[in-house]
């Protein structure tokens, strides 16, 4: 009971309870107040105007006159509803449907409520008006209580009935909705819970009804999106650490140790150390793109965001790359459709787009052909492409090819360390937008896309 | 030119002393901040090469900071194992002149050590650049060889122009890349080498005397002298 309680839904549904509650029986004694007033001074008046009627009758047409009208009304009475009573001055009675006067009654004018006997039938619960005629004749006037009774029985009834209904329908509902929130949360729960245990791969259920859990789900999951991939970054980065830092490492080792055992001639010795160096060299570039892919995923660079004309920096990237392109003979062309403003990091699109260039020339034939071309979208957003027709990346090994360290079968004996792509991809993402590896038939479409709220959002 | 290196890993300190003093310069040694900003403050030097990370948790932009309060104007070398670019800006906020990080080649510590040199000691003068019979003309913006005019491209010419404000000094290709592209990272192909051999291909014809040279490991130099 006590858990019962603490659950929110709970507690949201017995308050409302109480508050419907609380309206019924403020309604019920409002109206039980008007009902009372009204019908019990209504009952009065009603009483005081029948005796000035009879009392009329009386100066009218004297005892006898009196007598008569009383009995005539009597007769017409089917139920007990009035109660007339006419007595001498010594409370015989002359006229009226009691056998005596009744005892209860105080002296003095007024009205009293008693239980008095008519002549035909149970005692009735009366509201008697007393009345003093000239020559000391009595007259009572009464109305019967237990006229509205049963209406008012039918009104505590269904008072009660509502309340009760209320009651019902409140406190099933209660649980009803608790256990419906229990469920969905008990779902989110045990999803967590098999996270939190080691399965990032499990993700909250979300329909599409797009109600709050839904959405709040979905928002969990895109979390959990992120942290996979940053945390397979984690793992990746210390795997790729292990395997390929170990073979340059282990290079490098060998051949010190090699010169160390063997002590050639100087001319040797100085070959073997300058090959050394460049397997430092080596080790060191792979740290520094592995120091720069983190700080990217730290998104810390965004603080250094301006606004930047994408077409600009491209065009100066292709100047820089238009000499090497010419010494290997590949056509090498840009295109732009004017300025293409985006928010970003100069440095960092020019890097990426340098690493997609570089690949292109890395990749195609002599007399090849790279197309950077730099287009505004319809939606805003800001596409740059490096388009080539070299042999392409594999539709396989396309979603693994931003991957740390992945190096397709067709790049296996080019120079590089399987860090170009992941570094483009990761500067995609920190400008909120994507890398996509399309096919250029023959050959490979790589495209920056970089959405329009990257733009706008740093303004 | 006078040097003075404020780095406490004592092996760094040994191979860069030699390796400057082998290049003709003297140097002077602080393995700690308190003894570099006291040599710093007491003579003047040509160069500081300054270590971030020093005994005693002490930062070297500290020391930076305090020296440029104290009116000093030397030219500092910023040396970090510290690479995020974030860090770069503070070493150069803080009063550092470039910015190296560990492990770095020889080459490109010397090169850079040269260049601020040569940057304090305003090797300038007017608006033209010579070397040999090659000449700049800033303001005009033109280059002629002897007689014969020479027609470059805006990034030929600022390539140029560096080489020319640093002639006889060895110049990196990651120099290249920063101060004439603005580039912080470094290409895969050989994108530099290219642009040097074009531009030799227009300042070097066949009867001229070559004035680019290749330096092995190092990076380009351009001189006059054999």
């Amino acid at each position: 009971m006590n858990r019962l309680l603490r659950s929110s839904p709970v507690t949201w549904a017995l308050g409302y309870l109480l508050l419907g509650l609380a309206a019924l029986v403020a309604f019920a004694v409002l109206l039980w107040y008007a009902w009372n007033v009204s019908i019990f001074s209504g009952r009065e008046e009603i009483l005081h105007a029948d005796a000035q009627h009879l009392a009329d009758v009386f100066a009218r047409e004297g005892p006898q006159g009196l007598k008569a009208h009383i009995d005539s009304r009597l007769r017409l009475q089917i139920v007990g509803e009035r109660t007339l009573l006419l007595t001498d001055a010594d409370y015989r009675p002359l006229a009226g449907n009691l056998a005596a006067w009744p005892r209860e009654i105080p002296d003095g004018a007024g009205t009293h409520a008693v239980m008095v006997d008519q002549l035909a039938g149970q005692p009735v619960h009366t509201l008697l008006l007393r009345t003093t005629l000239p020559g000391g004749y009595h007259l009572l006037v009464g109305r019967d209580l237990g006229f509205y009774l049963p209406l008012e029985r039918k009104f505590a009834w269904g008072l009660t009935a509502a309340i009760t209904f209320l009651f019902v329908v409140g406190v099933a509902g209660a649980v009803l909705i608790r256990r419906q929130l229990l469920a969905r949360v008990q779902g989110m729960r045990t999803t967590v819970s098999a996270i939190m245990a080691g399965d990032l791969r499990r993700r909250l259920p979300a329909a599409d009804s797009g109600d709050e859990f839904d959405t709040l789900s979905r928002t969990i999951n895109g979390m959990l999106d992120h942290i996979e991939r940053l945390i397979h970054g984690v793992s990746d980065v210390s795997n790729s650490i292990a395997h390929d830092l170990r073979t340059p490492l282990a290079e490098l080792r060998s051949r010190l140790e090699e010169l160390t055992l063997t002590r050639p001639e100087p001319a040797e010795t100085f070959a073997a150390i300058e090959a050394a160096v460049a397997d430092v060299d080596r080790v060191m570039s792979i740290f520094a793109a592995l120091l720069r892919l983190a700080e990217l995923d730290t998104g810390a660079r965004r603080s250094g965001f301006v606004e930047v004309d994408a077409a600009r920096v491209a065009a100066e990237v292709v100047e820089f790359y238009e000499p090497a392109a010419e010494q290997k003979g590949v056509a090498f062309s840009f295109r732009a459709a004017g300025a293409a403003p985006v928010a970003g990091d100069p440095v960092l699109l020019a890097q990426a787009l340098s690493n997609l260039i570089d690949n292109s020339l890395k990749c195609v034939p002599e007399r090849g052909a790279i197309v950077v071309c730099v287009d505004k979208r319809a939606d805003g957003s800001v596409a740059i492409e490096v388009a080539d027709n070299g042999p392409g990346i594999a539709a396989a090994d396309k979603p693994k090819a931003t991957e740390r360290f992945f190096r397709g079968d067709a790049s296996r004996n080019t120079p590089g360390v399987g860090l170009g792509l992941s570094i483009v991809d990761a500067v995609a993402r920190l400008h909120g937008g994507a890398l996509e590896l399309l096919d250029n038939h023959p050959g490979l479409r790589a495209q920056m896309v970089l959405p329009v709220t990257a733009a706008t959002s740093s303004r | 030119m006078k040097i003075l290196i404020v780095e406490d890993n004592e092996r760094v300190a040994q191979f860069v002393t030699k390796g400057l003093r082998e290049a003709g310069h003297t140097v002077e040694h602080a393995a700690n901040g308190r003894d570099g900003l006291f040599l710093a403050a007491s003579e003047p030097h040509d160069v500081i090469v300054m270590d971030r990370m020093l005994p005693g948790n002490v930062d070297g932009l500290g020391i930076i900071e305090a020296l440029r309060q104290a009116g000093n104007r030397t030219p500092i070398l910023i040396l970090s194992a510290l690479d995020a670019v974030d860090e770069r800006i503070k070493g150069l906020r803080s009063g550092g002149d470039d910015y190296l990080t560990k492990p770095f080649a020889f080459g490109e510590l010397l090169a850079r050590v040269d260049a601020l040199g040569r940057r304090s000691s305003g090797a300038e003068a007017g608006h033209t650049l010579q070397v040999g019979d090659l000449r700049m003309d800033l303001l005009s913006r033109r280059v002629t060889r002897g007689s014969r005019a020479i027609t470059l491209q805006p990034r030929e010419f600022k390539l140029l122009e560096y080489l020319m404000r640093h002639a006889d000094q060895v110049v990196t290709r990651t120099m290249l890349l920063e101060a004439v592209w603005e580039y912080n990272f470094d290409p895969q192909t050989n994108v530099v080498d290219v642009h040097i051999s074009k531009l030799r291909q227009k300042i070097e014809h066949e009867s001229e005397a070559p004035l680019v040279r290749t330096v092995r490991n190092a990076g380009y130099m351009m001189t006059e002298h054999e």
